[in-house]
């Protein structure tokens, strides 16, 4: 079975977010960078499918330059190689020009399975892996919990809110999107390390990359507190203010 | 003529079966990769002498059975002269027996001969009738006869002197004599009694500080020890000079809380494996399952060790190669990643941190305003009650004007890394460390935390970092040794000595310098100063939940509730926790309190008369800053 798991590069928990001059990205120059979380979850995920069904797990990013740092390390950890679509026009890139690069690097792979990230821990959007499998013109599900391959087929575990779950039979190659925690990590071993680099980094030219939206402002959230003052006669403001309590502050039912 | 021909005959064939024996095993020894250390060779020689010539530590545990053994140690060195001569006649070479020397050197021997035999005779009694635990279920009889053997040398050399020489029964007991030491001689390379050659060695070669683990050279593709050949030259010399007395079992706390490691037999199953010939055999195939993760590196094992075995390097040596290969537990995978990615044992963001240093109005570190640098660590910078400490430590150092300031980023200095045997993570995490600290300019580190004061204190001197680091202990007890704070009441405490600070460090009156001071008296528990019992919590243990057998946490507190104090002083924040947690478990009342806070605790009632304490005398005044 070949899976392919597509990992983004996204800014790390630990740098103090700037927002750059003209209000539209972060100051990401001195930025620490870190593989995203749900991301990790996916390889994860698709290294046990590997274990437990033989294959080859192959990594594949977009980006510039220094995403090749979480490919070395899901290499580390044991991808068997890896797909890097390397332009700098991928800096801030939406979700449509991110998967037209991904789709790029694996149209040709003809891979049983794609496993994502369900969403970044930067932008959030959760459409990277459903956008590239459309235009892979492969079926997809999201927010996958549980992954089991039989006879050629994918049963997968979706969750649903409310703490509900589905449990979907789907045909492969699929496109797959993997929620947080959905296993335990492994870590990178020192043999994992040292073998990662003789392991093959492929580089694939981007294609022409055609963003659909624009970030018009970006800016912290803004604090506001506000006091309101109820007037009319006590028994009537005390009603209005369960009223507000209940209808605009929803702090109680 | 026959008798020297014959004596010539059994000469060469024990001399012959004691050469083929050391050399199946030397040559094991001669195969294993790694150098043998020498460096400080004067604290080496001074410990060869303490712990080889005057046998302290084989006295210092147990002051009978050691004082016994080295009456018989004495005795053996003080024959060597004595025997040579002998042989030098049997075998026809020399006759030096005549001259007046030698016979006043055999007069000499007479109060060594009756010291050695009255030391055998109660180790004897001992092995045979008192059975202690460390020795082993049953009596070894190989010693038995050994024990025999010894007693039988000193019998006919203090025969001889009521026996002609020429007489049959002179010949007879001379025989006797020999014929015991050719005897012995074959007996020893397979027994335990090979500690009498290799010994010396040993303790030559044991490295000066405990706990030494050389660092993975990766260029080498170094992985750590996977199968039995990757054990180093000194670990398969300590595989075969194992005496057995069991000091590092009786000493254990995973061996004391019902666990299966056992030191002892850790060393004995590598040599077993060892002289099977089973060089291809994986750790986890040589000892027994899950042993190797039971460690807390307290370092009691080799610590006691009487004849220089280091565990610490075989038992993390082979924690690599299994953390290389994938297979460290879950508990520790989940640790690494969080190491990795939030370069801090517990997975928290650094905001945590900031708002520590915030509130704590702690300035950062700046080598042209501040003389200390003090390091936060894990604890210092996420968890509440080590922080209450911490901020103890900072109003005592302000009392005494010591200037001080913090890095504005830490990361773990890689001390579970480290012993739990992920040596990629630890050398990441040393070396960004060290970055920071050169780009800051520090000389001087203070810290609170014993695991961080071994791995910047020591670790680090490895990568050629070399600042002085001291544990807030030895500084607060030195800068506040001026004050004589007017202490109303005198309250019993008992105080845990941390592994890493009392048995690693060796300090262990400067914490009760501060206590006695400051008004607390000391009761001390069973295990304490430079061999405490461990709380549980090292070698990365802090983390595991599933603990076999009685935790170790549980055995450390019912020590320290049985000295009858309430309050119970600690140094380290691991140790804390642990205790805390068998506290809670035991439903006791006992009192925690961190060395720093029942400091500053009571100089902040000293200095306060409304508090109730009379005021502090003339002599509390702050001393300047040194």
């Amino acid at each position: 079975m070949k899976i392919a798991v597509c990992v983004k590069q996204v800014v790390s928990r630990e740098w103090q977010l700037r927002v750059d001059e003209s209000n539209t990205w972060i100051r990401d120059q001195d930025a620490s960078y870190e593989l995203n979380e749900p991301d990790a979850y996916a390889l994860e995920e698709a290294l046990r499918l590997k274990e437990r069904h033989g294959g080859e797990v192959v990594v594949c990013s977009a980006g510039p330059a220094r995403v090749s740092q979480v490919v070395r390390e899901a290499l580390a950890r044991g991808a068997d190689r890896a797909l890097l679509v390397e332009d700098d026009r991928l800096v801030g890139a939406d979700a449509f020009a991110t998967a037209s690069a991904l789709a790029a690097a694996l149209k040709d792979e003809r891979c049983d399975l794609v496993l994502t990230g369900l969403q970044s821990d930067d932008s959030g959007f959760a459409q990277t892996g459903v956008v590239l499998a459309e235009t892979l013109g492969l079926p997809h599900a999201t927010i996958i919990m549980e992954v089991q391959v039989a006879d050629g087929a994918l049963r997968v575990k979706r969750e649903l809110e409310g703490g509900w779950f589905q449990w979907i039979a789907m045909p492969m190659p699929a496109v797959l999107t993997i929620q947080s925690g959905i296993n335990q990590l492994r870590y990178a071993t020192l043999k994992g390390i040292m073998a990662a680099k003789k392991k093959d980094v492929k580089k694939v030219a981007a294609p022409d990359l055609a963003p659909q939206h624009e970030i018009v402002r970006l800016y912290f959230p803004e604090k506001a507190k506000a006091t309101r003052l109820i007037d009319g006669a006590p028994a009537d403001a005390a009603k209005e203010l369960v009223r507000l309590l209940r209808d605009e502050a929803r702090v109680i039912s | 003529m026959i008798e020297t021909l014959i004596f010539w005959a059994l000469c060469l064939g024990f001399a012959a079966s004691f050469v083929v024996q050391v050399w199946r095993r030397l040559r094991l020894v001669a195969r294993a990769p790694g150098r043998l250390g020498f460096d400080r060779p004067a604290l080496r020689v001074r410990r060869f002498l303490r712990d080889v010539v005057f046998q302290s530590r084989t006295i210092a545990g147990r002051p009978l059975a050691g004082f016994a053994h080295a009456l018989v140690f004495w005795g053996f060195v003080a024959f060597a002269g004595y025997s040579s001569t002998e042989f030098l006649y049997g075998l026809g070479l020399a006759d030096l027996r005549r001259t007046p020397f030698f016979e006043a050197y055999a007069v000499a021997l007479v109060p060594f001969a009756t010291a050695c035999l009255v030391g055998i005779l109660y180790l004897l009694v001992r092995r045979v009738f008192a059975r202690p635990a460390g020795l082993g279920d049953h009596v070894s009889m190989e010693s038995v006869v050994i024990a025999i053997f010894i007693a039988a040398l000193m019998i006919t050399f203090l025969l001889r002197f009521g026996l002609a020489d020429g007489s049959v029964a002179g010949r007879v007991n001379w025989w006797t004599h020999m014929l015991v030491i050719l005897a012995f001689l074959a007996l020893i390379p397979a027994s335990k009694h090979l500690h009498l050659v290799l010994s010396p060695f040993t303790v030559l070669l044991k490295s000066p500080v405990l706990g030494t683990v050389p660092n993975l050279d990766f260029e080498k593709e170094e992985v750590g020890t996977e199968t039995l050949k990757d054990l180093s030259r000194k670990q398969v010399l300590d595989a075969f000079t194992c005496v057995e007395c069991g000091r590092c079992q009786d000493n254990c706390p995973a061996f004391g809380s019902g666990k299966v490691l056992n030191p002892k037999k850790l060393i004995l199953d590598s040599q077993d494996a060892l002289l099977e010939g089973a060089l291809d055999r994986r750790v986890v195939e040589v000892y027994d399952e899950g042993v190797l993760w039971q460690c807390t590196t307290c370092g009691a094992c080799e610590s006691q060790c009487p004849v220089g075995i280091e565990h610490l390097p075989l038992i993390i040596g082979a924690r690599r190669g299994l953390v290389s290969n994938g297979e460290a537990p879950d508990y520790l995978g989940n640790v690494y990643n969080q190491l990795e990615r939030r370069g801090n044992i517990w997975g928290l963001t650094y905001e945590a941190r900031q708002k520590f240093i915030e509130s704590a109005g702690l300035e950062i570190f700046d080598a042209a305003k501040h003389e200390y640098l003090v390091w936060l660590g894990c604890a210092g910078a996420f968890e509440a009650d080590f922080q209450k400490a911490l901020r103890a430590l900072f109003d005592i150092l302000r009392a005494c004007g010591v200037r001080f300031g913090v890095l504005a980023r830490e990361r773990c200095t890689g001390d579970v890394a480290k012993r739990s045997g992920n040596e990629y993570m630890f050398q990441e995490l040393a070396t960004q460390n060290i970055e920071d600290f050169r780009a800051s300019g520090v000389t001087k580190i203070l810290t609170s935390c014993p695991h961080c004061l071994k791995t910047i204190g020591d670790d680090y001197r490895r990568f050629g970092f070399d600042a002085d680091v001291v544990h807030s202990s030895v500084l607060v007890a030195e800068i506040t040794r001026g004050l004589e704070p007017n202490v109303a009441t005198v309250e019993p405490v008992t105080f845990h000595d941390p592994c890493y600070l009392g048995r690693y460090a060796g300090h262990v009156d400067e914490p009760r310098e501060l206590l006695e001071r400051f008004g607390g008296s000391v009761r001390e528990p069973d295990r304490t100063r430079t061999n405490p019992f461990c709380c549980g919590a090292g070698g990365g243990l802090l983390f595991e939940e599933k603990e076999e057998g009685t935790r170790i946490s549980d055995v450390r507190f019912k020590q320290l509730q049985a000295t009858g104090a309430g309050t119970v002083v600690t140094a380290c924040p691991f140790c804390s926790i642990m205790l805390k947690g068998a506290q809670a478990s035991a439903q006791a009342d006992t009192e925690f309190v961190d060395l720093m806070a029942f400091v500053n605790g009571r100089l902040q009632k000293a200095a306060d008369p409304s508090a109730g304490a009379p005021s502090a005398s003339a002599g509390a005044a702050p001393p300047a800053a040194p």
